[in-house]
């Protein structure tokens, strides 16, 4: 292997290309299974030998196909995601994974089953609250979609499979973090934009390809000269997903984005899976849990009959205060995908709490499109003129 | 635009407006109790999980998203609306709860937990608590959570499971029923701690017993209109449906007037008598109907459009038997799934994977031998227009029934134009013609 096909240049060639790794592998043979969203238990893929590939939107790309079954007013993303597969985009692929993480991914699903014609085609449903008698429906949906895919690869998935399988998805969420600590330093180590090419080329690689690349990574940035420059500010973006360099690229133009807290960034792999007796609870309860997107329903206490709400934004958000602190957060950008209602209900609460923490905060909408891109930069630029 | 002079095109059913008088009747009540010192609760449309258990607690339930059509309808709405969206809130989410957002700021914010002087109705209250849903849409419980920023008052998010209509095979069906009886049991406790009193059981038991019975007589009454000329107009229906949905005021009573609303409608089909003159097309309505034009409808009418079937989402579940149930928080649970997975099995078999909300209409427009669809998507309710083209893509494929799109909005009253909407009414007339013909060659039988 060269030089200019590992680490960075590796990721960034993979970024651009993201389907190539998994086509010569299905011609080997490998089967691979699609998925549109983090919280699908990708453990489960890899211990039955089929390769996860996540199925992303293409904001370059306009949406025709997907308007005969999604309306216009409705998340983007996922009209783009089923766009690029209506236009066989993904024909490579075996089958697809979807999960009830909200409400745009459920309808999403069921017009995706119906209009594709995959061999094998699954929907997770997913509970809103972290309540025990929900975790325990959640443990049962895994162990459901367990059977399905033991009947669709005709094997048997045995718990030391799974068991060495988290251990390698677990190896993937500290190779991660590991990543981020690169974006500690002033200035840091590794753009975001890097850092997205990084991310997004782990969701089309396998497991241990993704860490071997992760690997790699980490070893170059930590001794390149050839660090991004400091700038203004040092960001953090708070989103659905972010998983375009076009859109990072807008963010970081005059600041240092260090923290990319979105689906696309590290808020799958903040957290690890515990290692259970059976190991669908530690699966479930990292699932259920341990990301923090807005879907989830989140209070101080299970069942609480007092509220506060100093304490509830705590408890929705508490774990920004030291990624605040430790990444010397100077500003924050809210960037909500247009028709996005899980996330776009934060948004006041979010930016108190960014009051709280005294983070200058903005929020910024946009359409996932090309066409939004200039808008963007212009409300970022107005956001870093203010905290100047 | 508003429709001039309402004329009487359509035949309304003389049962239907007791209980549509119930509507006002219960929030007057229900403002009256709450002044004389009950709890109140803000309740969001939960698909029976806990509005049963509230009723048998004699806690009073006030629904923000249907004050949120009232408040847009009376045309006070768009103050909140503004005070949202200078709260920082995206203007596209849903209008209800921007709505509801807006009020909560202003009489938490402005009055001190006074109700609003202009609030139609006598406003809503400061709640007790606050009980939200996970059913039909992420907006039902995000909205609840976001009115912490203006009460610190607690909330409980009731689970409402929704498996894959393929999935659900896979003896899913029994650990749904777990999850729902586990939570509605820690539910009661939660709400006996919030009112400080035990729960009545044997009330809950009747409670439940006599929502069952409302809503399998409702349900009959529904399918009385599968008769040609069809007894009644999809306006009966939304007027007469929030005492079966909501358990809106006394059940007792509900239940009388949906067995006399079943009495005239037998009636009307035994003699022949339809709710339009002379039914000319038979029509299916999706989803929400546009509140503050419903007169928009009589002049449909006057076509010889008749609406025999509509809104899947505020049909009564399709009846269960549930008698050998003993635990009334089981029959809940089980009810409650039944609203969607009620549908799943003929689904199934008639290979129909594609949404549990788009599913009912395929069923609705064979059942009810529908010639047209019309289908209205809401620019900010998501969970009532997603599955809108996919409907009209499974009833043409399927059925060869045709469907005409009219856009609006939940609180925008300026989106939907009934002008623009009527002269359509013509060419899709053409369109409805044409389909009749194709389905007779294609060995339909209507």
């Amino acid at each position: 292997m060269t030089e200019k096909n590992r680490g960075l240049s590796r990721a960034r060639e993979i970024y651009s290309n993201r389907s190539q790794r998994v086509k010569e592998l299905r011609a080997a043979g490998k089967k691979i299974i699609g998925y549109p969203c983090v919280y699908v238990p990708l453990e489960m893929l890899t211990a039955l030998d089929l390769i996860p590939y996540q199925t992303c939107g293409d904001m370059r790309e306009q949406v025709t196909e997907a308007d005969r079954a999604l309306p216009g007013s409705f998340c983007p993303v996922m009209r783009s995601c089923l766009d690029c597969a209506l236009k066989n985009k993904n024909d490579f692929l075996d089958g697809m994974v979807t999960i009830h993480s909200c409400d745009p991914q459920e309808k999403t699903a069921r017009v995706w089953e119906s209009y594709a014609n995959y061999p094998y085609f699954h929907f997770i449903d997913m509970p809103i609250t972290v309540r025990p008698e929900a975790l325990e429906y959640f443990k049962g949906q895994l162990d459901d979609f367990r059977k399905t895919l033991e009947a669709f690869t005709g094997r048997k998935l045995s718990p030391d499979k799974l068991e060495a399988a988290v251990k390698s998805h677990n190896r993937q969420r500290v190779l991660v973090r590991e990543l981020y600590e690169l974006t500690k330093p002033s200035p840091p180590r590794i753009s975001g934009t890097e850092a997205v090419q990084i991310l997004k080329a782990l969701t089309s690689l396998p497991v241990l390809e993704g860490n071997d690349l992760l690997a790699e990574t980490i070893s170059e940035v930590k001794s390149r000269r050839d660090v991004p420059g400091q700038k203004a500010a040092r960001l953090l973006i708070w989103s659905s997903t972010l998983d375009d360099v076009d859109v990072m690229q807008v963010l970081e133009d005059k600041a240092n984005v260090v923290m990319n807290e979105s689906c696309g960034g590290i808020r799958a792999y903040r957290a690890a899976v515990k290692f259970t007796s059976n190991p669908l609870e530690g699966l479930a309860d990292y699932y259920l849990k341990e990301i923090t997107c807005a879907r989830t329903f989140r209070q101080t206490t299970l069942g609480e009959t007092a509220k506060d709400y100093a304490t509830d934004l705590q408890s929705r958000f508490g774990y920004l205060k030291s990624v605040v602190k430790q990444w010397s957060i100077n500003g924050a950008i809210l960037l909500l995908v247009r028709y996005c209602d899980p996330f776009a209900f934060e948004m006041p609460s979010l930016r108190d709490y960014f009051d709280s923490l005294g983070v200058p905060s903005t929020y910024i909408e946009y359409n996932y499109t090309a066409g939004a891109l200039a808008p963007l930069k212009t409300r970022v630029e107005a956001f870093l003129e203010t905290i100047s | 635009m508003v429709i001039e002079s309402e004329k009487k095109t359509i035949n309304r059913l003389k049962s239907m407006h007791p209980l549509r008088a119930k509507v006002n009747e219960t929030y007057l009540k229900s403002v009256e109790a709450i002044q004389a010192g009950k709890p109140a609760v803000w309740g969001m449309l939960n698909f029976y999980y806990g509005d049963p258990i509230l009723k048998a607690m004699d806690i009073e339930v006030v629904y923000p998203e249907n004050y949120g059509a009232i408040a847009a309808a009376m045309g006070v709405a768009q103050q909140y609306l503004e005070r949202a969206d200078a709260e920082g809130f995206p203007t596209h989410l849903c209008g209800y709860s921007l709505t509801t957002l807006g009020y909560a700021s202003r009489m938490m914010k402005e009055l001190n937990g006074q109700i609003p002087p202009e609030a139609p109705l006598g406003g809503m209250p400061k709640p007790l608590f606050l009980m939200s849903s996970a059913a039909i849409c992420d907006a039902r419980y995000k909205w609840f959570q976001s009115l912490g920023r203006y009460m610190n008052v607690p909330v409980w998010p009731l689970e409402a499971p929704i498996p894959g209509i393929k999935e659900f095979s896979i003896e899913g069906y029994d650990k749904m029923v777990k999850l729902g009886v586990k939570h509605l049991r820690d539910f009661v406790a939660f709400v006996e701690e919030m009112v400080g009193r035990k729960m009545d059981w044997d009330k809950l038991d009747r409670t439940v017993d006599l929502m069952l019975e409302v809503n399998r007589v409702w349900h009959e009454v529904n399918e009385l209109r599968k008769a040609r000329p069809c007894p009644m107009h999809s306006r009966d229906f939304w007027s007469a449906m929030p005492a079966a949905l909501f358990l809106a005021g006394d059940l007792e009573d509900s239940l009388k007037l949906y067995r006399d609303m079943y009495d005239e409608v037998k009636k009307r089909v035994d003699n022949r008598v339809g709710a339009v003159d002379h039914e000319k097309y038979r029509m299916v309505f999706a989803e929400l109907p546009p509140w503050h034009s419903l007169a928009f409808f009589n002049k449909l009418a006057e076509r010889g459009w008749n609406f025999v079937i509509e809104s899947f989402g505020y049909h009564p579940p399709i009846p269960i038997d549930l008698s050998k149930v003993g635990d009334p928080l089981e029959r809940i649970t089980r009810f409650s799934l039944q609203f969607l997975v009620g549908y799943y099995e003929d689904a199934r078999k008639q290979n129909v994977t594609g949404g549990t909300s788009a599913y009912p209409y395929l069923k609705y427009a064979r059942e009810w031998r529908c010639d047209g669809a019309l289908l209205h998507p809401l620019i900010t309710c998501r969970s009532a227009s997603t599955h809108l083209p996919y409907v009209a893509d499974m009833l043409m494929e399927r059925l060869k029934v045709p469907s005409l799109s009219i856009e609006g909005d939940i609180v925008d009253l300026r989106l939907f134009n009934p002008e623009e909407a009527l002269a359509r009414a013509e060419p899709f007339e053409e369109s409805m013609e044409h389909y009749r013909k194709v389905r007779i060659r294609e060995g339909f039988d209507w």
